[in-house]
């Protein structure tokens, strides 16, 4: 732009100069023969003469902006007494580039007295945008219009004066390892103010603002290019990714002012009060020229954690940490509590640390942890600390284990998971005084069992109890050799038991068995007998049937059988008095009518009758 | 004679007794390898020792918890149905089929049993056929000590004793020889099958193009009916009836 003024000047202050020379009439261009992309810039055709028809050539590859806008003047000048009149016309066109190239613009002409003058046709080139009259040029917003409206004339900041950068620690990271992102201002011109007027989103970050709030800008010079700059960190975030592949973060915009001196007076007035007063000595002549900034847009690459060789307790730490654990005592009864203090320290988003879980036994009533945070900030980004208090009362005595509690990260540096772990403690718990005991009511102990889980039964170990297969027990040779040797073994036991009492047929308990066997045998003897009406011998008969009975019933030798051994036996052997005596009777009826013979046949009948009764009364009672 | 039957046995059961012993130290081999979870090697030598030719319900249940751990839930009902037909009553095995039949796809309800032959064949489910066996040779010991209380016990009492006891020996050897006998049936014919193929379609009859009537899955337990030409006519537990191709399952 002070190119353009310039140029400007010089054609006001030396155009007409040229005009006395020459008296033919001219149509002279000038313009920049070099522009930007975007830059406004001015082209303006001066003709000597008075012309009329004026034809401006086509701008191919810009934009008019406006024009044209015409201006006269004339002078007429004495000099040594001849006099010459000036004229000048002029016509200026406001360009704006828009492509970069080379622009071919043709001739202009004008009618002058019925001739027509041209211009010469001539090239303009337009090179790529280098930043520097962003600004001015303003139109990306109407934010911007107002303010270039405003600062139309002023000077402006140019784009290599001041400008805002952002930069990366890493352009690359995994998934949760932290970013520093520092904002810097490089600037050449004085800055009065900062403000941010629009935050990047971080849209897939976990961020932390860690920029120095104390309210003064640090600074400091930096070199870029050759060139000094006086820079000053604005704001400074951590960044965590979370999420993986290319990630874009928007630039941030900050609104500054800068203080610019301005020479505009100078130029557009020759007058000597102006230029003394407009000297930045005496008058202040600084502009603030407020100006938006916007940092660059950059492009991370988040890379995902490998799965090769994560470890099972891997709950997404990434960074470098220590880790240490701690139980406040091992010994303790019932109901009193326990306190596992789980630190883990190092570098890393400490924030969002999952930090691991000791195993309580089930019969552990466990509280939520308390969990505190201390965080620090250093070059190397988040530092900090992280404390978990596990506090657990065992309600049951016994002794428990709590394994070991694991803590695994990834160490982005060298690329590898770590696990760190604590010694398994071994807890003692007594039965303490609890509440459980004292007071009137007696509480139960008693609960429930707790199932935890169900699986199917264990294999069954030892003995396999092996056997050929489709081997049946019943229905084999040894199933029928079984029952086969049960049944000899019977036949057997019986056979054996039938010789030894043949061959002990006559002791006692032989006797006694065959008795009443034998007595019916005599009885059935003397009923033939009867039958016969052979008396002598049914006496006979009868006799030897009771008393041998009774002999063998008794036990009773024959040598010592008589009426009182056997009424002796029988009332030793507590046979009622009733049967005794009836038996001696019968006995003694017996022995009466066998040596005193001739009694009736009733008799005989009779004495059958008593006999037969009292020896089946007898084998009842004996 | 009598000198050589008795090498003769003392040969057979030696070498018996050292197969046995190998056998043995495979068992427990496989039983490591389990306890390792390494159930893929434990099925290997489990597997070695079913290919001897012997059989029990311990290395059956081993096996069939292996296939489960494996989740091969088919072969593991199908270890442990054969478990089962050893000895009805194993608790283990009961317990674990019953698990095992929940992973499976198809749930079907059965066709309630009448009291009877429920309670017959919880009866016999008691004990395993072997165990009935035993059970009726004790009982026909028991028979023979009560008819000999009988014939030759001079007491009235005992005799009466003797004679009713010999009355419920006698029902319970027939009833546990009729037990043991069934159970040495089911175990020779093997008219039980589980389901090996994913899905299967069952047939209305034993061809292809017949009408589809159901479908099973891997390891659903039937039972055939009858076999035709490589296709087995099958029931399920609900009732329903249909033919399946044989290779389709694992007879037991």
């Amino acid at each position: 732009m002070k190119k353009i003024l310039r140029s400007l000047l010089f054609i006001v202050c030396f155009a007409p100069l040229s005009l006395w020379a020459q008296d033919d009439p001219t149509l002279i261009v000038s313009t920049k023969k070099q522009v930007m992309v975007g830059e406004r810039f001015q082209v303006v055709f001066e003709a000597n003469a008075e012309g009329k028809n004026f034809q401006a050539p086509t701008f191919n590859g810009f934009t008019v902006l406006g024009g044209p806008f015409t201006s006269s003047s004339s002078s007429f000048s004495m000099v040594n007494g001849s006099m010459s009149h000036t004229v000048k016309n002029s016509y200026t066109f406001a360009l704006q580039a828009n492509q970069e190239g080379t622009f071919h613009i043709g001739s202009a002409s004008l009618n002058v007295k019925g001739t027509k003058v041209n211009s010469e046709p001539f090239d303009i080139k337009v090179i790529p945008d280098d930043g520097s009259h962003a600004a001015p040029t303003g139109g990306s917003g109407s934010n911007n219009q107002g303010q270039s409206q405003q600062n139309t004339n002023d000077p402006q900041v140019s784009g290599k004066d001041l400008f805002l950068r952002v930069i990366p620690s890493k352009k690359s990271a995994y998934v949760g390892e932290q970013i520093v992102l520092t904002y810097k201002l490089y600037t050449k011109v004085p800055v009065s103010s900062v403000s941010m007027s629009k935050m990047p989103s971080y849209a897939g970050f976990w961020t932390k603002d860690i920029s120095d709030n104390s309210g003064t800008l640090r600074q400091s010079s930096e070199y870029i290019n050759g060139i000094e700059y006086t820079s000053a960190e604005v704001n400074k975030v951590i960044i965590v990714p979370q999420r993986s592949g290319k990630l874009m973060l928007d630039p941030m915009t900050l609104e500054c002012v800068a203080q610019v001196r301005t020479e505009r007076n100078n130029s557009r007035s020759m007058d000597p009060f102006d230029v003394f007063f407009n000297d930045p000595f005496f008058n202040r002549n600084i502009v603030n020229v407020k100006k938006e900034l916007t940092s660059q847009t950059i492009n991370l690459e988040v890379k995902n954690l490998p799965e090769n060789g994560k470890p099972a307790s891997f709950a997404g730490a990434v960074g470098n940490y220590n880790f240490k654990s701690d139980i406040d005592k091992t010994e303790l009864s019932t109901n009193e509590a326990v306190t596992i203090t789980l630190t883990v320290s190092g570098t890393g988003n400490v924030e969002l640390l999952q930090m691991p879980t000791p195993v309580f036994p089930p019969d552990f009533e466990v509280y939520d942890p308390k969990i505190t945070t201390s965080t620090d900030v250093s070059s190397q980004g988040l530092t900090g600390t992280k404390k978990a208090e596990y506090l657990a009362i065992p309600r049951r005595a016994g002794s428990f284990t709590i394994p070991a509690i694991e803590f695994s990260y990834f160490n982005p540096s060298n690329e590898s998971y770590q696990t760190l772990s604590s010694e398994p403690y071994e807890i003692q718990v007594e039965k303490g005084t609890g509440s459980d005991e004292g007071g009137g009511i007696f509480a139960s102990n008693q609960e429930d069992i707790k199932y935890l889980g169900s699986d199917i039964r264990h294999i069954m170990t030892g003995n396999a109890h092996l056997k050929p297969m489709h081997s049946v027990f019943f229905g084999s040779a040894a199933y029928y050799v079984a029952l086969l040797v049960l049944l000899a073994l019977f036949v057997v036991l019986l056979f054996v038991l039938k010789k030894r009492e043949q061959l002990t047929q006559d002791t006692a308990a032989n006797r006694n068995r065959k008795a009443d066997k034998v007595a019916r045998g005599r009885l059935k003897n003397a009923y033939q007998h009867l039958k016969a009406k052979d008396q002598e011998k049914f006496y006979v008969e009868m006799s030897q049937a009771l008393w041998g009975y009774i002999a063998d019933k008794l036990g009773i030798e024959r040598s010592k059988l008589s009426m009182d051994t056997v009424s002796e036996t029988m009332k030793s052997k507590n046979v009622p008095d009733e049967l005794t005596q009836q038996f001696i009777d019968t006995l003694n009826s017996c022995e009466f009518a066998r040596f005193a013979p001739g009694s009736a046949e009733e008799k005989m009948d009779d004495l059958y009758q008593r006999g037969i009764d009292v020896i089946s009364k007898a084998e009842k009672v004996l | 004679m009598k000198r050589y039957t008795l090498l003769i046995l003392v040969t057979f059961f030696s070498f018996a007794g050292r197969a046995q012993q190998g056998a043995n130290d495979w068992f427990e081999q496989a039983n490591a390898a389990y306890n390792m979870g390494n159930y893929d090697s434990a099925r290997i030598v489990y597997e070695k020792i079913l290919a001897t030719e012997v059989e029990s319900v311990p290395l059956y249940l081993n096996l069939g918890n292996t296939y489960y751990k494996m989740h091969e839930y088919p072969m593991a009902i199908y270890y442990y149905e054969k478990a089962l037909k050893l000895d009805p009553s194993n608790e283990d095995v009961q317990t674990n089929l019953a698990i095992a039949n929940h992973a499976i796809v198809d749930k079907i309800e059965p066709v309630p049993q009448s009291f009877i032959v429920r309670g017959w064949r919880n009866a016999r489910a008691s004990l395993s056929g072997d165990q009935w066996a035993w059970c009726s040779i004790v009982f026909f010991a028991l028979l023979l000590v009560s008819v000999f209380l009988f014939m030759r016990s001079r007491k009235m009492g005992v005799r009466k004793l003797g004679f009713f006891a010999g009355i419920v020996f006698l029902l319970a050897f027939v009833l546990s020889v009729i037990f043991a006998a069934q159970l040495k049936h089911a175990s020779e014919i093997q008219d039980q099958a589980i389901i090996m193929a994913p899905t299967v379609t069952v047939k209305s009859s034993p061809n292809e193009a017949s009408v589809d009537l159901f479908v099973l899955h891997e390891g659903t337990k039937v039972t055939v009916l009858e076999t035709s030409n490589g296709w087995n006519k099958v029931k399920i537990a609900n009732g329903s009836v249909g033919w399946l191709e044989v290779d389709k399952m694992l007879s037991f």
